[in-house]
């Protein structure tokens, strides 16, 4: 028996799961429908992919929802996790569910996926026939992406450092690294049986002012750490930046370096696939501005030609949507990208050339760290200041780095910390910037400057 | 002068914390960030550990009741320690709409020298040096 083996029955030997049918799971996932893989869809719709984000604490409402959004020609249905499951506290996800069954309301933000288990969950997750994106925040995500699988869920969003950095004050990032090194190792050995399973790396990190050269190094470092364990389909993520020629430029950048990093390593046969999330910061509180909003990411998600969009609706600034308001969402989009053809093809040679410069210095450092595994090579990157997230709140984050908006919206560095990107490109960006002010007027601008869309 | 700050509770509002560290160094503070997720306990340990002249504690989920309400006890707890530290609180104090006049008295109530319930943060720090020049 392999050690992987040994683990993963250690996990699933758990009071919260019912008898875990090893055989049983792995012959539903070698004979499950194509069109449940994300992975096939990428390959086979000719289209970009529209994902809605939802979930709810009941089988009933989630059916609900998801039956909703199927009417509404979603391509990818969403399975967002609660918190109570994202802290791995089973027990109080189990009691807060039956709150909400006996009571008619809603005890949890997201649909616990453990407590319902697999044989349940299976039943919907199946029942549309369409790829489901899982979605949760944990750092350790073991036993839930077990369950996942088992149910029909073949795209499991996160990563060590997209699913810490923004959520978590202290939770061990070493121990983050290897708890995620067992869900690549098990999606990688499930994507034998049939379709790969799709690993996607969540790109909006804390979605407050991160500059690109930071997005890029992360997603492309958590994508090289997926690969080496034989993921076969990765997903690289970012989120509307403020900048339509920002995000432009982003998308090249990362296309290109991730198929450059993917070979370095010597993996030809993954296929990479580009994800953008429509705005991640605040919305503003008028549902028809934020309906504006929402329409203008679609339109940048197509000039940037994203593989897929994560959708938001109109109802975001005031708390969690319905399913009418999150399907209408849905069906717009498919409409407006049904409508917008003919686009041009938008290059800026010189942000291209900073933007590659700054992420290839990044990772030569991150690289050129002593440790022995790519993953003690990131772990001391980020400690020591090589990577630094801006308003992340875990301890280990350096918080050194400071960024604005210039006058075009887009995000620039003006102190960088100990991020190692060249001086000529630090020069750049700071050019861009009116610095002739003191710091409380900065500190206003940047209030501003997260505050851009309200 | 030194400030320690952070979020109080389980309160993870990690962008105005960010915000208030870089407005107070701006002004001239030493400031001792704890960050989010931060427990009145560990607040009151750190003022004392640094000699801070300063607390200034965040909260904006509107959780603040809940973890600050036994400020007065700790300060009868830590005794002389804590006789010239300034005790501030700010943010969103309660859920929902609140008024502010209910508001600051119960804190101050609690313990709170200073209090400020969904106000500017320049406004707010302003206030705090108005408050340090008139009391040294």
């Amino acid at each position: 028996m392999s050690l992987l083996q040994e683990e993963r029955n250690i996990i699933l030997n758990n009071e919260h799961v019912d008898n875990f049918d090893f055989a049983e799971v792995e012959d539903f996932v070698k004979n499950a429908s194509k069109d449940l893989f994300i992975s096939y869809n990428f390959k086979t719709k000719n289209k970009m992919l529209v994902q809605p984000r939802g979930g709810f604490p009941t089988y009933d409402k989630m059916f609900a929802l998801y039956d909703f959004f199927d009417k509404a020609d979603v391509d990818v249905l969403p399975c967002t996790i609660d918190s109570n499951t994202r802290l791995n506290d089973y027990a109080t996800a189990k009691k807060m569910l039956r709150l909400s069954e006996e009571n008619e309301v809603d005890m949890l933000n997201g649909y616990p996926l453990v407590t319902h288990g697999y044989r349940t969950s299976r039943k919907m997750m199946t029942h549309f026939n369409k790829p489901i994106s899982l979605r949760h925040g944990t750092p350790d995500a073991r036993l839930l992406i077990e369950t996942a699988i088992a149910s029909g869920i073949f795209e499991i969003e996160g990563g060590p450092i997209t699913y810490l950095l923004p959520y978590s004050k202290n939770f061990p990032l070493d121990k983050a690294f290897l708890y995620w090194k067992y869900v690549e190792r098990v999606c990688a050995e499930y994507s034998k049986l049939n379709e790969p399973i799709n690993r996607e790396s969540f790109g909006p990190l804390t979605a407050t002012l991160v500059p690109p050269c930071i997005t890029i190094v992360i997603q492309l470092l958590e994508m090289l750490l997926s690969l080496e364990e034989g993921v076969k389909s990765f997903s690289v993520s970012f989120s509307q930046t403020g900048s339509m020629n920002q995000d432009i430029v982003m998308g090249a950048v990362i296309r290109k370096l991730a198929r450059h990093y993917s070979e370095e390593i010597g993996v030809t046969d993954a296929d990479i696939h580009l994800v953008y999330h429509q705005w991640m910061g605040a919305f503003p509180m008028d549902q028809n501005y934020a309906s504006q909003l929402i329409n203008m990411s679609t339109v940048i998600a197509s000039m940037v030609g994203a593989n897929k969009i994560i959708t938001k609706t109109k109802q975001e600034a005031s708390g969690i949507p319905t399913k009418e308001a999150n399907a209408e969402t849905v069906a717009n989009t498919q409409y407006l990208l049904r409508i917008l053809n003919g686009l041009p093809k938008l290059k800026d040679e010189q942000e291209e050339e900073i933007l590659t410069a700054e992420v290839m210095a990044i990772m030569e450092a991150v690289f050129n760290d002593p440790a022995d595994t790519l993953w003690r090579k990131v772990f001391n990157s980020i400690k020591n200041g090589t990577i630094d997230v801006p308003f992340s709140p875990h301890i280990i984050n350096n918080n050194e780095m400071i960024t604005v908006r210039d006058r075009n919206k887009n995000i620039r560095i003006i102190k960088r910390g100990k991020v190692p990107i060249p001086h000529r490109c630090f020069e750049y960006e700071k050019n861009q910037c009116d610095l002739n002010k003191d710091t409380t007027s900065i500190v206003n601008d940047i209030i501003h400057d997260i505050g851009i869309m309200q | 002068m030194k400030v320690v700050t952070g979020v109080v509770g389980n309160d993870i509002h990690v962008v105005a914390n960010r915000l208030i560290e870089l407005s107070l160094q701006a002004r001239g503070f030493e400031v001792f960030n704890l960050g989010v997720n931060t427990y009145l306990e560990e607040f009151v340990d750190a003022v004392v550990e640094t000699n801070a002249d300063i607390l200034l504690i965040s909260s904006l989920n509107g959780e603040a009741e809940g973890w600050c309400r036994e400020v007065k006890i700790l300060k009868a707890k830590y005794g002389n320690l804590l006789d010239n530290v300034v005790f501030m609180i700010g943010g969103n104090l309660v859920v929902g709409t609140g008024d502010a006049s209910d508001i600051i008295p119960r804190f101050k109530n609690y313990g709170f020298d200073l209090v400020f319930h969904q106000i500017d943060l320049n406004t707010g720090l302003d206030e705090l040096e108005k408050f340090m020049k008139e009391r040294n």
